[in-house]
């Protein structure tokens, strides 16, 4: 991606998009035919309760889930027309992720975490070393770098998978419900810095969530309930 | 960090179940390697035996080996001195040849009239000094091997060698300090008399030392070339326990001279066989090569057999061992495979969740692949390195323990010997081939984890 589209225009576009389950012989939609278009550069959240298919729709702009009919457009690029290989580059090249449970690789130390989809990338030890060292300070872990997850806080934990999704300069970082495991203050914290590292790396953020903490730093909102955008509202002046 | 460091850490992460497979892999290399090393020191230690008693190659006149064992005057080698020759002087032959020897085989009945006893006997007549040096032949360094000075003698043309059991059945086991030698119910003893131009032609033979030899006699009974009875007197040096019952029943070793005195009387001179012992066994082919060629140059009508043609036995002990060995090595080779399956399949299942971050942050299916892979290649290498090391000290332990074991046809004991060494093959065989085995026993797993949708996988709690 250019910088003028990370930094202007659509970054990601979904049209009449479905997604579908089958249960044996029920078929469950999930997504029942959305069409949103998220602009780059920006702080976005869905929004929803259980259930209304607001991480399905993660999912598919995350593009680790295809969808059953309708366009999705990522980046510029129709993600069904790519195979599994080229998906999964695409990801590595164009999108980061913040997970709930954090995910971080349990054999590997704060920073080696980090520097994993730098790893995927092809970049040199040497460069990925230094930009995971970066990373880890703009979050404040320059000191825990060669701890493991699991000598780390939940607070800590996120604050890596942060440094990790924002390391090979995505064009999108996907979050869900990324302060779900975590206390509200440490949750707050977590938000402030994400906001901040998404101001200063121009990266589009997308985040499901409950919180209405995470709401409020919002530049634009997608309501979503049983499968179908219900409410999209842009928050003025933020974008 | 790349993948094999990341599979390091990873076989480590749950350390016990890890150890405990590598520890089954490291058993299963252990026990494929002591075997075969066992197999290796009894393939070596029969083929140096056989080659210590019947050499490398034989040369007979042809036909003799198909149908000449009854008649060695139809089937000898008359001229064999020549033929001696020209395999000494050969340029060739010269440097693998260690010893040629000619060699007499006859049959007929052993005597001990004094005592009114007789036995049919297989004998052999050679030349002892030669046989000396063919017992000493240890091409393999093996450990432990003895020899017993040989009551025969160059310069001694009437002594020689019986078996056990010839000495037995002819009454000489206490003549010849034979220890544990059952005497006969006196029902069998035979009280017919000997026959009388037998007993008048043995005595025309005997020699006139006037009682100075101590040793025992017995007279040798053989047809000779023309067909004619003939006997010769022989001195029995000492009995020797030959191994094989049937052999140690009937066997008669005797100087070359003597043996042609008795098939040939004053007639021409023959032997039946040169026997050839090699430095080196693997020589065999090309010697045997260069004989033909050299009886063929030389219009000899005579042709080359090798130790595993005279002794069938041979390749059939070590077609057994290898079944035997192979079926083993199978045994083994099943047992890491589905252990390094089993132990990979709960990685993979304990990760499910891992994996699925890995693809969602862009991570290929190959390369989840990979590093299952890299991860079963580790505990194979591991495991069978253990296994190689475990072996080497355990050989170790068991060459020094001073334990013995009689093989069969054996008549003495021999040291109960791994080696591992012996052949080039076994271990770096061995090594590789577990380690490939338990990576390739990780594929389904791999497989299985490559495979795994991401959101799915996400989803695994």
């Amino acid at each position: 991606m250019t910088d003028s589209v990370r930094n202007e225009g659509p970054v990601v576009r979904l049209d009449q998009v479905v997604k579908e389950y089958h249960m044996g012989t029920i078929v469950v939609p999930a997504v029942a035919g959305v069409s949103l278009t998220l602009q780059a550069a920006r702080f976005s959240v869905i929004v929803g309760p259980s259930g209304s298919g607001k991480t399905t729709l993660l999912n598919l702009i995350g593009c680790i889930d295809g969808a059953t009919r309708g366009t999705v457009e990522v980046c510029g690029t129709d993600i069904a027309t790519l195979n599994d290989d080229r998906l999964s580059d695409f990801r590595a090249r164009h999108i980061g992720f913040i997970f709930q449970n954090f995910n971080l690789i349990p054999v590997l130390s704060a920073i080696e975490n980090v520097e994993y989809p730098l790893l995927l990338a092809g970049i040199a030890k040497r460069e990925r070393r230094a930009r995971a060292m970066a990373l880890l300070d703009a979050v404040g872990l320059a000191d825990q770098a060669r701890r493991r997850p699991n000598e780390m806080s939940g607070g800590q934990r996120q604050r890596v998978a942060i440094a990790r999704a924002l390391v090979a300069e995505p064009d999108l970082v996907l979050a869900d419900e990324p302060t779900a495991n975590l206390d509200s203050r440490t949750g707050a914290a977590i938000i402030e810095l994400m906001h901040a590292m998404q101001a200063r790396a121009r990266t589009s953020f997308v985040f499901s969530t409950h919180d209405p903490a995470v709401m409020e730093h919002a530049d634009s909102i997608f309501a979503i309930r049983d499968g179908l955008l219900v409410e999209s509202r842009e928050i003025g002046g933020r974008a | 960090m790349n993948t094999l460091s990341l599979a390091f850490r990873n076989i480590f992460r749950n350390a016990r179940r890890s150890i405990m497979t590598m520890m089954a892999v490291g058993v299963g290399a252990l026990a494929i390697l002591m075997f075969g090393g066992f197999v290796s020191a009894i393939v070596l230690s029969f083929q140096t035996f056989i080659v210590q008693n019947t050499g490398h190659l034989h040369v007979y006149k042809r036909g003799y080996f198909d149908f000449g064992a009854g008649n060695p005057s139809a089937y000898g080698i008359a001229d064999y001195a020549k033929v001696m020759q020209a395999i000494a002087d050969d340029p060739v032959l010269k440097p693998m040849v260690a010893v040629a020897t000619p060699s007499l085989t006859l049959f007929g009945i052993a005597g001990n009239f004094a005592a009114n006893t007789s036995k049919t006997f297989f004998g052999t007549g050679l030349v002892p000094s030669d046989r000396e040096r063919m017992r000493r032949w240890n091409a393999y360094g093996l450990q432990g091997l003895t020899w017993r000075e040989s009551a025969m003698h160059d310069d001694d043309r009437d002594g020689g060698v019986i078996g056990l059991g010839l000495a037995r059945m002819l009454s000489l086991c206490a003549t010849l300090n034979v220890a544990n030698c059952p005497t006969p119910p006196a029902a069998e003893t035979s009280d017919k008399p000997v026959d009388q131009d037998i007993a008048a032609l043995a005595a025309a033979e005997a020699p006139q030392d006037n009682g100075a030899d101590p040793r025992p006699r017995i007279d040798l009974l053989a047809a000779t070339a023309g067909g004619a009875p003939n006997v010769v007197n022989l001195r029995v040096a000492r009995a020797e326990n030959q191994g094989i019952k049937e052999l140690d029943d009937a066997y008669v070793a005797m100087h070359l001279d003597l043996a042609q005195r008795l098939v040939f009387g004053r007639g021409e001179r023959k032997v039946t066989a040169l026997i050839l012992q090699l430095h080196r066994s693997g020589d065999l082919k090309a010697a045997q090569a260069r004989l033909e060629t050299i009886f063929r140059d030389r219009g000899l009508d005579l042709e080359v057999r090798d130790f595993s043609q005279l002794t069938p036995m041979y390749p059939q002990v070590i077609g057994m061992f290898g079944t035997i060995f192979g079926f083993i090595a199978v045994i083994m080779g099943v047992i890491v495979l589905f252990t390094i399956a089993n132990t990979m399949s709960m990685s993979v299942m304990e990760r499910i969740n891992e994996i699925g971050t890995l693809r969602a942050l862009g991570q290929r299916r190959s390369g989840v692949r990979r590093q299952f892979l890299a991860e079963g290649f580790l505990l194979g290498l591991f495991g069978a390195t253990l296994g190689v090391v475990a072996a080497i000290l355990a050989a170790q332990a068991m060459n020094h323990s001073g334990l013995s074991w009689t093989p069969p046809g054996n008549s003495a004991p021999v040291p109960l010997t791994i080696l591992l060494f012996q052949s080039r093959l076994l271990v770096p065989a061995a090594w590789i081939c577990l380690t490939v085995l338990a990576t390739l026993s990780t594929l389904f797993p791999a497989n299985k984890a490559a495979r795994m949708v991401v959101v799915d996988a996400l989803r695994h709690v």
